[in-house]
């Protein structure tokens, strides 16, 4: 029996040769000896399998790819491939691919003539499947409406969140008292928040778009603790070095509760002698984390990030460095998270968030400075161009709210409308920009952004 | 098969699973008892799942079910496996088909880790989590981790007090409908493969040593005085003792250096390079010194040089501490690293190293004459004049030897006082040593020792071994003596002086003195054999040193 690696590799390296032959195919014709090769290598894999593990379905639902049930993990690897075969099989409304035993060379090369011909029909996924009706050994799905309890989602997805935050309120008050840390909690918080992650990324990137002025720092902390942990996701990390990066990010900020409330809490611009107060809480987050936790390989890191997370890609930033040494990789991922949560959340110091795409773009001016560049670009791309949080107009006239990001078309996020094309309030609803109608075209688009900071819009009535 | 029979067989198995958890604490990884424990504990469960289909466990505080059924049950609260999963939030516990040998010995090892001992900082379910399995689910009670039940409600509630009001929205419409108010959309660069590449390099980089970078940090919060200095060293000596007992020397040494940098820096204050102190007298403590200790004798893996540099940024205080702990050593190995390590430090401090001396374990009182041996000086001879007269033979004997190969003043005296001692291996070591010394009156003392009336009647072995000694003169007293020896002849006892002549026949062949060889090839017939055989072997040398 294969195991659990093999049969993984198996999925990906299925996929990823299925993206092969279906780009090269957009370059060249079907019958060029470069596609006709890739098919035979596909058809043999395909075979092999098919022998092995009886009929095989490739399934595309939300954003990730299944074979036969079975999630295929995020490889760094195929990235490109998967997100091109993604958007590729959405354009197409092609959910699901079911192999049969038999496929021939002749079969694949049906599908992939039909597949780049397609999507320019009125309704390519029927076209799609009529030119495959006569090959047995093919049976296409359309792309499925993910109908799920989204409430009983969101219901879990909220109560993760609230539990980090409530925790980490829980460890500064106990850092002021000098109650002892339970780091097992502090694990399993962050355990659960991964998990939620891996499966319901959009949900719990839409909680930290739920910005609370009153308990910022705790809702801050896990805000950049679950940004950080999804950059992460997208980079590869695996899951054990994401708890790792999850805790870390949470406890960046552990110094501030060394900060006098009074400077804290100050509603008006700090003094230089303020600043130099708050310019300190970096180091005092090292000397927290040492307090409060065991000298192991994740308190190294954790009091790294802490030091780190303030000090800029060029060097600037504080605390003042002596040595030019590089930046740690997770100090620059929870710097990143940092900044955009920061910026987009209202706080004491600073009462005028800016909204998510602005925020991404004034990080943007300050990539290569401030932010490490290429981190940043992998940022933009899971956040996308209307990152969660963002008010829209949609090209029906209709205002929402961005709830998700559409990896395959970074145009045409999740959205929840708020009012009809007139501005009359209606009762929320979600809508898919990747929709299309019966006449091919996208039922929605974006048509521009607002401020959502000018207008007194909770998000909490529509993302909570 | 019934239901019964599954039940009967669940609870075999559970018995199975906290016997293994109870063999894995106990045995270590190399112990066959514990790599059979895993193929057996695995053996048991396909069986089941061959059998019977997927094993969900229900775990209650005190007892495990299946299919409602218990399996398990116990009050106690010591020993209590369903309390074991339960206080951390396991409720389901469920092996599939398809269990993997490896997925249960990552299962065994997971649950029977030292909570106490290897780190509180974890529970089972993280072990789980981590472990990421296949064919091993479970389901969590989400409620353990809450931290205030009414935490979510009351948020909620707080972040809908002001709810989105129909004017608000009317207003952001009407502003969305002038096209002035539109933000322009961002660009996004789609990921290149060049973006890729990077990536997997960060990635690979990411994996190295976080330690020197921590101690750059450490370095600059204590020059800044951003946190106490105090706190500041406190937390340095943690690292230091993390990278020690992690097996990463190379990361203490860059510790030590860095703080000897500093400690050397004057544009440092004088308070914070003097504190500095401290970092260097913790990585000499006893407890530091004992982990590396245990380090050596678990077999750990620690390079040479870095030990030896590691030792070199030592104080002079850690001879007391190395002292210590090399009578606790276990391995010959991790012995001698700790000799090689006092053989440095002892040359900083030879008082401080003969403090050793006077420890009660007759071997490290052994081992520290070695180690003066070793470093070679002669400040040494009066702490091993006194050791020379230790109740030990074995100290008496590495103490003469370390005298004669050091000499000095006093020296002649101890060796001579050893020259009369009860034992004969003492005798002959203060001969060696004396021979050692090659000095006048060292020979004076042999030539002596041999004329006496007694000697005679030692044993020959201890007698060829003054002989042998003598063979450090080559003068002409010397060689006339052990003519005369040669030549000697005697009506009585004539077997002892037979005996003497071989000795001297055995010296003169170590001298390789030609004028001796008539005399020798004489002897060679000798009905006494042993008179015989040493004429031969004398000759034998003496033809091939020529």
């Amino acid at each position: 029996m294969p195991d659990k690696q093999e049969t993984e590799r198996a999925a990906r390296d299925l996929l990823n040769q299925l993206a092969v032959i279906i780009r090269t195919a957009q370059i060249h014709n079907p019958t060029n000896v470069a596609v006709v090769s890739s098919i035979e290598k596909f058809v043999h894999r395909v075979n092999a399998l098919l022998a092995e593990e009886g009929p095989i379905e490739l399934e595309l639902v939300g954003e990730y790819f299944y074979v036969n049930g079975d999630r295929v993990k995020f490889s760094m690897e195929y990235l490109l491939n998967f997100d091109f075969l993604q958007r590729e099989f959405r354009r197409r409304q092609l959910g699901s691919l079911k192999f049969a035993s038999g496929v021939s060379p002749e079969d694949i090369q049906k599908f992939v003539g039909a597949f780049i011909s397609c999507p320019y029909a009125p309704d390519p996924f029927e076209d799609l499947a009529g030119a495959l009706e006569t090959v047995k050994s093919l049976d296409p799905g359309k792309l499925r409406k993910i109908v799920e309890e989204a409430q009983d989602i969101r219901k879990s997805v909220k109560r993760t969140y609230y539990n980090a935050v409530s925790f980490t309120k829980g460890v500064m008050n106990k850092i002021r008292t000098g109650e002892r840390i339970s780091m097992k909690r502090a694990k399993r918080v962050v355990e659960t928040m991964v998990d939620t992650l891996l499966d319901r990324e959009e949900f719990l990137l839409g909680m930290t778009a739920i910005k609370n002025y009153d308990e910022y720092t705790f809702h801050h902390s896990v805000n950049v603790s679950i940004l950080s942990i999804a950059l992460g996701q997208r980079l590869g990390l695996t899951k054990r070095a994401l708890m790792e990066l999850g805790i870390v990010a949470l406890f960046h900020d552990l110094g501030k509760t060394e900060i006098p409330p009074e400077i804290l809490n100050k509603p008006s611009q700090f003094s230089e002698d303020e600043w130099a107060v708050i310019k300190k809480h970096p180091l005092w987050g090292v000397k927290i984390i040492f307090n409060m936790k065991s000298f192991d390989a994740s308190s190294v890191r954790a009091a790294i990030v802490a030091y780190e997370h303030h000090i800029h890609h060029d060097h600037t930033g504080y605390p003042k460095v002596k040595k030019l040494s590089e930046l740690d990789l997770y100090s620059r991922i929870v710097s990143i998270a940092d900044q955009y949560d920061g910026i987009t959340s209202s706080r004491v110091y600073a009462r005028n968030p800016l909204s998510p795409d602005r925020a991404l773009a004034l990080m943007m001016k300050r990539s290569v400075t401030q932010l490490d560049p290429l981190l940043l670009k992998f940022f933009i791309n899971l956040v996308g161009i209307y990152p969660v949080g963002s008010l829209v107009m949609l090209d029906t006239k209709e205002l929402g709210i961005v709830s998700g990001a559409n990896p395959s078309d970074h145009m045409r996020p999740k959205v929840t409308v708020i009012t009809d094309g007139e501005g009359k309030k209606i009762e929320p609803f979600t809508a898919d920009l990747m929709e299309k109608g019966g006449d091919g075209e996208h039922l929605r688009s974006v048509a521009r952004s607002l401020d959502p900071n000018k207008y007194k819009i909770n998000f909490a009535d529509y993302l909570l | 098969m019934s239901l019964a029979d599954e039940v009967k067989f669940a609870q075999e198995l559970v018995q199975v699973f906290h016997r293994a958890r109870k063999n894995l604490r106990m045995y270590p990884v190399n112990n066959p008892i514990y790599a059979r424990t895993i193929e057996e504990t695995y053996r048991k469960a396909e069986e089941f799942l061959e059998d019977y289909g997927d094993l969900d466990f229900h775990i209650k505080q005190n007892e495990i079910l299946l299919h409602g059924k218990p399996v398990y049950q116990s009050a106690d609260k010591e020993d209590n496996f369903a309390f074991f999963f339960f206080k951390d939030g396991l409720r389901e516990l469920l092996f599939a088909r398809g269990l993997q040998q490896d997925e249960m010995r990552e299962f065994l090892q997971a649950i029977s880790y030292d909570f106490e001992r290897q780190g509180e900082d974890e529970d089972v379910v993280t072990l789980l989590w981590q472990r990421d399995f296949e064919h091993i689910k479970y389901i969590i009670d989400e409620n353990f981790l809450l931290e205030d039940d009414a935490y979510e409600e009351e948020a909620t509630a707080r972040l809908k007090e002001e709810r989105t009001e129909e004017s608000d929205l009317r207003l952001a419409h009407e502003d969305a409908m002038k096209e002035e108010s539109a933000q322009k959309g961002l660009e996004i660069a789609p990921l290149s493969q060049n973006d890729l590449a990077w990536l997997v390099k960060e990635i690979e980089k990411d994996s190295g040593d976080k330690v020197p970078r921590l101690v750059e940090i450490l370095f600059d919060l204590y020059t800044e005085q951003g946190i106490p200095g105090g706190d500041a060293i406190k937390i340095i000596n943690e690292a230091l003792r993390y990278t020690v007992e992690n097996e990463n020397l190379a990361s203490a040494n860059h510790i030590l250096q860095a703080a000897r940098a500093l400690a050397e820096d004057q544009g440092v204050p004088e308070n914070l390079r003097r504190e500095l102190k401290q970092v260097f007298v913790f990585a000499s403590s006893p407890e530091i010194v004992k982990i590396i200790g245990d380090l050596l004798d678990s077999g750990g893996h620690v390079q040479e040089e870095v030990f030896e540099s590691y030792v070199q940024r030592l104080e002079k205080e850690a001879i007391s501490s190395f002292i210590t702990v090399l009578g606790e050593l276990k391995t010959i190995e991790a012995r001698k690293v700790f000799i090689n390590a006092l053989a440095y430090l002892g040359g900083k401090d030879i008082n401080a190293l003969a403090r050793g001396l006077s420890d009660p374990r007759w071997y490290i009182v052994r081992n520290i004459i070695y180690i003066f041996r070793r470093i070679g000086d002669r400040r040494a001879v009066e702490f091993l004049v006194r050791a020379a007269h230790h109740g030990d033979v074995r100290v008496r004997m590495e103490a003469l030897r370390t005298l004669g190969e050091l000499g000095g003043q006093g020296v002649v005296q101890t060796l001579k006082d050893a020259l009369d001692d009860p034992e004969a291996t003492i005798r002959t070591t203060a001969a060696r040593s004396l021979g050692m010394l090659k000095s006048e009156p060292a020979k004076k003392l042999i030539l002596a020792r041999i004329s006496d009336k007694e000697f005679p009647a030692l044993e020959f072995s201890e007698k060829k071994e003054y002989f042998e000694v003598l063979a450090n003169w080559r003068d002409q007293e010397t060689i006339d003596f052990l003519m005369r020896a040669l030549k000697a002849t005697s009506f009585f006892k004539k077997s002892r002086t037979e005996e003497l002549k071989a000795c001297a026949a055995f010296s003169l062949g170590l001298l390789g003195h030609k004028e001796a060889l008539s005399h020798l090839h004489k002897m060679r017939d000798s009905k006494n054999k042993l008179l015989s055989e040493y004429a031969y072997t004398a000759i034998k040398r003496i033809e091939y040193a020529g």
